[in-house]
This record gives structure tokens, sequence and C-alpha cells, in this order.
């Protein structure tokens, strides 16, 4: 003698049948692999236009501060430029 | 939605795609094609039991979300949880999305049914499964998790990203909600119940 299935086996059961009508299109692969690789190349494209504005806007930055600064004075070291004494230079022979 | 055939297990053949591969991505693309073929069907079927209305496209999402976040796996075994974790908060996060168009739209009636995947049930099997629907997202997933996929209760909280009291929480009020329709009481938990 059996038991009465439990609502826990009817729910299992009736789980299983409605899975069972669902089936997947033959044609999912191709759709979805065309869709994550389109995905990644624009993701890597977006990535190479972003690093390459940093890039132009860090030169376009440094050459307008290159373009302002005073020619006269030195850009790197701004302490008082090292004198060099002249002395005559003793030569021999024909000057 | 999924495309719904009366009894036609047929498998799931990878096929060519248009556009080839990056070289250093093989290993990611050979995984996914495994875990494709293995699962795909099973993950249509999850979204659909979930109630989803475009399951493909929900697994589809899930794969590509998959696909961008390799290289964060901690193991190839963590993808298959990793799919089903995305496909319940996709579909939570639509099947939500729908109550609030519906709820501004005003449309009379119920949620809309899929007459085509549920015509192979009995009597008995479509008032449960609609009652199943009328569930909180969160007891549903929790039943179909436990009862169709015979998860464990780690691996459901993990899918559903809460606790294992919660899991247990969860499939207790929705069974017994379930088992009030099947014998016959046929007052389902309102929606405040959703975020308890």
């Amino acid at each position: 003698m059996t038991s009465p299935p439990t609502a826990e086996d009817r729910l299992r059961e009736a789980l299983d049948a409605l899975a069972t009508g669902v089936t997947a299109d033959p044609g999912a692969y191709g759709r979805v692999s065309a869709e994550w690789r389109r995905r990644e190349r624009r993701r890597r494209l977006v990535l190479a236009i972003l690093v390459a504005v940093v890039f132009a806007l860090a030169d376009a930055v440094g050459l307008w501060a290159l373009n302002h600064a005073d020619s006269g004075s030195h850009i790197i070291f701004d302490g008082p430029a090292p004198v060099e004494e002249k002395r005559p230079v003793e030569r021999v022979g024909q000057p | 939605m999924a495309r719904i055939r009366p009894v036609d297990p047929a498998p799931v053949k990878p096929a060519s795609a248009g556009l080839p591969p990056y070289p250093g991505d093989l290993t990611r693309e050979s995984a996914l094609v495994a875990l494709f073929d293995q699962h795909y069907t099973g993950l249509l079927r999850l979204a659909v039991l979930l109630g989803a209305d475009d399951a493909e496209d929900i697994v589809a999402e899930a794969f590509c979300q998959l696909y961008r976040r390799w290289n964060r796996l901690r193991s190839t075994e963590a993808a298959l949880p990793y799919l089903r974790s995305v496909i319940c908060n996709l579909v939570r996060m639509r099947v939500r999305h729908l109550q609030v168009v519906r709820k501004h739209t005003e449309r009379p009636g119920g949620p809309t049914d899929s007459a085509e995947s549920e015509a192979l049930l009995r009597e008995d099997q479509r008032a449960l499964v609609n009652a199943l629907k009328g569930l909180p997202a969160r007891q549903r997933e929790a039943l179909v998790l436990r009862y169709w996929l015979s998860l464990r209760e780690t691996e459901i909280a993990a899918a559903m990203g809460i606790s294992c009291g919660a899991v247990k929480s969860h499939t207790a009020r929705g069974m017994a909600a379930l088992t009030r329709v099947l014998t016959g009481h046929s007052r389902l938990p309102g929606k405040e119940e959703e975020h308890r």
C-alpha cells in the first residue's frame, strides 16, 4: 500500500512537468556567444578610447604648460645658475 | 520567451558564432562552451520556473556577465552557482519591474499566464503552478531551488544571497501557503510578505 503523495511530492511533480515542456533553441549558442563577444569588443574599444583620451589630455596640458612658461627662467632648477670663472688659458705656441 | 515543445529533449549543440574570440580568451571560451552545452537548457528551465517571461534573454545576460567576470571566479566550479545566482537576481528584478508596470497601467486580471508552457499540465498541477506564481519572489525561488533542483540549504543561500535561516523561513512559509492551496484554502500570502 502506497501513501498518498505529500505536498512536496506534488510540487516536485508539477515543477518537473512544467520544466519538461521547455526546450532550448538550437541556435541559442551562436546568438549568445556573438553577444558576449560583441560586448567584450565594445568594452575593450571603450577602454582603449578612454586611455587614448587621457594620454591626449595629459600631452595637451604638458604642452600648454611649456608654451606658457617664461623662456628666461629655468623650468626644472629654480636656483641661481652657477657662474663659471673665465681665466686666461695658458697656451703654448702661436695664438 | 523560451521555445516550448511537447517532448523533444534534443541536446543543444554549439553553433559557430559570428566573431572569433581573442587569442588570449581561448580558455575562457572553451570553458563557457562546455558550460553552455551542459547547463543552458537547465538554466532556461530554472528561469521559466522562477516566473521569467523572457527566459532566453535572462539566461543570455547571465552568460554575458559570467564571460565578463570570468577572471574573478574563485574556481571553474563556481561558475554554475554564479549563473544560478545571476538568474535569480535578474528574474526577481524583472518580476518587480513588471509588477510596477502593471500597477501603473492598471490592467485588469492577474499576471500573464504562459499558456504554452502549461499546456501539458494536469488541472491540479496547473493550480499548483498558479499558486506558486502567486507567492512572493523569494519564497518561489526557495521552493524551486529546493524541490526542483534539489539544492542544499547552503547552495540555495548562496544562489539567493541570503542566510541559511532565511532560506528555511522562506521555504517553510512558501510550502505552508501551497499546502493551504492544495487543501482547499486558496488564500495566498499578500505581497506584504515579500520583504520579511
